[in-house]
């Protein structure tokens, strides 16, 4: 079993956000969660990469605790969220080589460089990404994730903000990592997307898993 | 790792020079605010001197972490950084010791105009001065970098920041000023060493607790 | 309770000692020096409280501190205003940088920035982990803050606790039973006032 989830809560100001959700994802799989703005999908992809924390509810990781565990526990796990999350004053390659080094890998410049050049990133390489456009921004996510070495990848709205190419191009790469029998989970808007990728598709309605 | 967080912090600052900057210019307007302020006699100032020159770091600090952790907010870097399976006290570390540097080289731009514009004479012993003034920037940090890290997820940080790190650093500015004026006049060791000793339990302590507390409170 | 207060009063004002040289102004000391150490004690409860919600995680434990914040302020700015009513007749001055009550100011400025923070500074699942973490810094600090304070001005010793060891052996009984007294209104206060945050919390639960 890759990741479980057990009646896991989390509220704001006391207002429930998430009540009880229980699931598994196991080794390959992919799941997608669908379902309204604001229904706590956001929230629990934060809650699983322990940006946010939770109120009550455990979660295992590859046989470790996530929550109550070492560090190193997560080091399999890659969070990609609607935000960039890095650094707007520094390059391209200054954010991937830090955020790869966080993460224990070392990956050379030259990996680095191959990497940005697929991605038609290669130009701006070096330019501070504070300049770069919201789809630049979301194939430098892309970049970070064939880069960094992980088992399980949680990613908000891949599809968000990217032209035809980009879109293309995240359909290839997601199949691919599909091919390669890694974990994903995935949030979705689109039905036919969800369709075409989703192992298995959970619907949250006001912070509850509904039942398929 | 510590290392390549410290990386972090000093290529973030070294790109785009705002946190030293910012320090630097609101350092001098308090200046010259004091210029135009103390116009008393010579004694006066030089007495009151390291007060005012501790207040004016304690201001300039504010401003310095307040700007070292909303940084981090932009295009949500905080959250690649925290959700990294790193040991989080090390971020707060990096916090600390990147925000040293950055208050001492601060420091050394303000410190010939600040001496200058008020008319002081410098320090008989100026090594002595300068050596506490790093374990004093370093005892400020290990405070003002734990409050940061505290506040800057919650609304109103920017008020919240000084009003409860104010209080908290009180002995640090206590001691800053005895350690600064026995300097001044020249005093022996003997005489404020005991000031030393307090800095560096503050350090010691501030440490151990922020490293202990950042994997509790730097989580949305 | 109630009872045991009035019982307490009557009992500090005729039937203690007169101190030379103080006159009914020492009278204060009974409620003052009772008042700082359920003050300091209560802020120590909630630094037990804080380590508590960071191990086990459970929001009983806030409930615990906030209960413990609140009524350790309270005491606290009793210590603050019956500090300087002693010390006007006796110093001549209603403030002195006297370290035991510098220390008080500054634990209380800690604590108003505490609940400010409680207050306006988001949401209540996150707060609760910073007020613990503030809790836990503040009451670190105490001796710090009060061993500086002592050492910034050593000429300034002057303080009711110091002389009374000097003073007449009926005013310790007394003393003792004051203190007692205020302990026992504490921890009364306190289970009261945890009773009430949880029913306040379950109320807005259920809106």
């Amino acid at each position: 079993m890759m990741l479980s989830v057990s009646n896991l809560s989390k509220s704001f100001n006391r207002r429930s956000v998430l009540t009880d959700i229980t699931f598994e994802i196991g080794d390959g799989e992919t799941v997608v969660f669908m379902g309204k703005n604001g229904a706590g999908k956001s929230t629990l992809l934060r809650i699983l990469s322990r940006i946010m924390a939770c109120d009550q509810g455990a979660i295992t990781f590859q046989n470790h605790d996530l929550l109550k565990g070492m560090p190193t526990a997560r080091k399999n796990l890659l969070y990609l969220g609607h935000a960039t999350g890095m650094y707007s004053a520094l390059s391209a390659v200054e954010n991937l080589s830090l955020a790869l080094q966080l993460r224990g890998s070392s990956t050379s410049r030259e990996t680095i460089f191959e990497a940005l050049k697929q991605n038609g990133l290669f130009n701006q390489k070096d330019d501070p990404i504070a300049i770069y456009s919201q789809g630049m921004l979301q194939r430098l996510k892309l970049t970070y994730a064939e880069l960094a070495q992980w088992s399980l990848l949680l990613m908000d709205e891949p599809f968000s903000g990217l032209d035809d190419d980009g879109i293309q191009q995240m359909h290839q790469i997601l199949m691919h990592w599909k091919s390669e029998g890694k974990s994903l989970c995935l949030v979705l808007h689109d039905a036919d997307k969800a369709a075409l990728y989703g192992d298995r598709i959970l619907r949250i309605e006001h912070g509850v898993i509904m039942e398929p | 790792m510590f290392f390549i967080l410290l990386k972090k912090e000093l290529y973030n600052e070294f790109r785009s020079r705002e946190l030293i900057l910012s320090m630097l210019v609101f350092g001098l307007s308090i200046i010259l605010a004091y210029a135009f302020t103390s116009d008393v006699s010579r004694v006066i100032v030089a007495n009151y001197a390291p007060g005012m020159f501790w207040a004016m770091i304690l201001f300039v600090t504010v401003l310095g972490v307040h700007r070292s952790f909303s940084y981090e907010k932009e295009m949500d870097a905080f959250s690649m950084l925290i959700a990294a399976p790193i040991d989080r006290g090390l971020i707060y570390l990096s916090k600390c010791i990147s925000g040293f540097i950055f208050l001492t080289v601060m420091e050394i731009i303000v410190v010939m105009p600040f001496f200058k514009f008020l008319l002081i004479d410098f320090p008989p012993n100026p090594l002595m001065a300068v050596g506490t003034a790093l374990l004093i920037n370093l005892a400020i940090m290990a405070v003002a970098s734990l409050i940061s890290g505290i506040a800057m997820r919650a609304r109103l940080s920017e008020v919240l920041l000084p009003v409860l790190m104010f209080p908290l650093v009180s002995p640090v500015i206590i001691a800053a000023t005895k350690i600064s004026g026995g300097i001044m006049a020249g005093d022996p060791y003997q005489l404020w060493q005991i000031w030393l000793l307090i800095i560096g339990s503050i350090i010691v302590i501030f440490g151990l607790v922020g490293y202990t507390l950042f994997d509790f409170i730097t989580e949305e | 309770m109630a009872g045991l207060l009035l019982f307490n009063v009557w009992n500090i004002v005729t039937n203690t000692p007169m101190v030379p040289d103080q006159h009914w102004a020492q009278k204060i000391f009974y409620v003052h020096v009772p008042s700082a150490w359920v003050g300091f004690l209560s802020y120590l409860v909630v630094m037990i409280a804080g380590i508590m919600f960071f191990i086990k995680g459970d929001d009983k434990w806030d409930d615990v501190g906030l209960a413990a914040a609140e009524i350790g302020t309270l005491f606290m700015a009793l210590v603050l205003i019956t500090g300087p009513i002693w010390a006007t007749p006796i110093w001549g001055k209603p403030w002195i940088w006297e370290p035991r009550l510098t220390t008080t100011l500054i634990l209380f400025l800690i604590y108003i920035g505490y609940f400010m923070m409680r207050s306006f500074g988001g949401h209540i699942e996150r707060i609760r982990r910073y007020a613990a973490a503030v809790g836990i810094i503040a009451f670190v600090d105490v001796p710090i803050i009060f061993v500086s304070v002592q050492f910034w001005a050593p000429e300034i010793q002057s303080h009711p606790q110091v002389e009374m060891a000097q003073q007449p052996s009926g005013i310790l009984n007394p003393f003792l039973l004051s203190l007692g007294i205020f302990t026992i209104l504490y921890v009364l206060m306190m289970r009261y006032r945890i009773h009430v945050i949880r029913i306040i919390n379950k109320g807005v639960e259920n809106v």
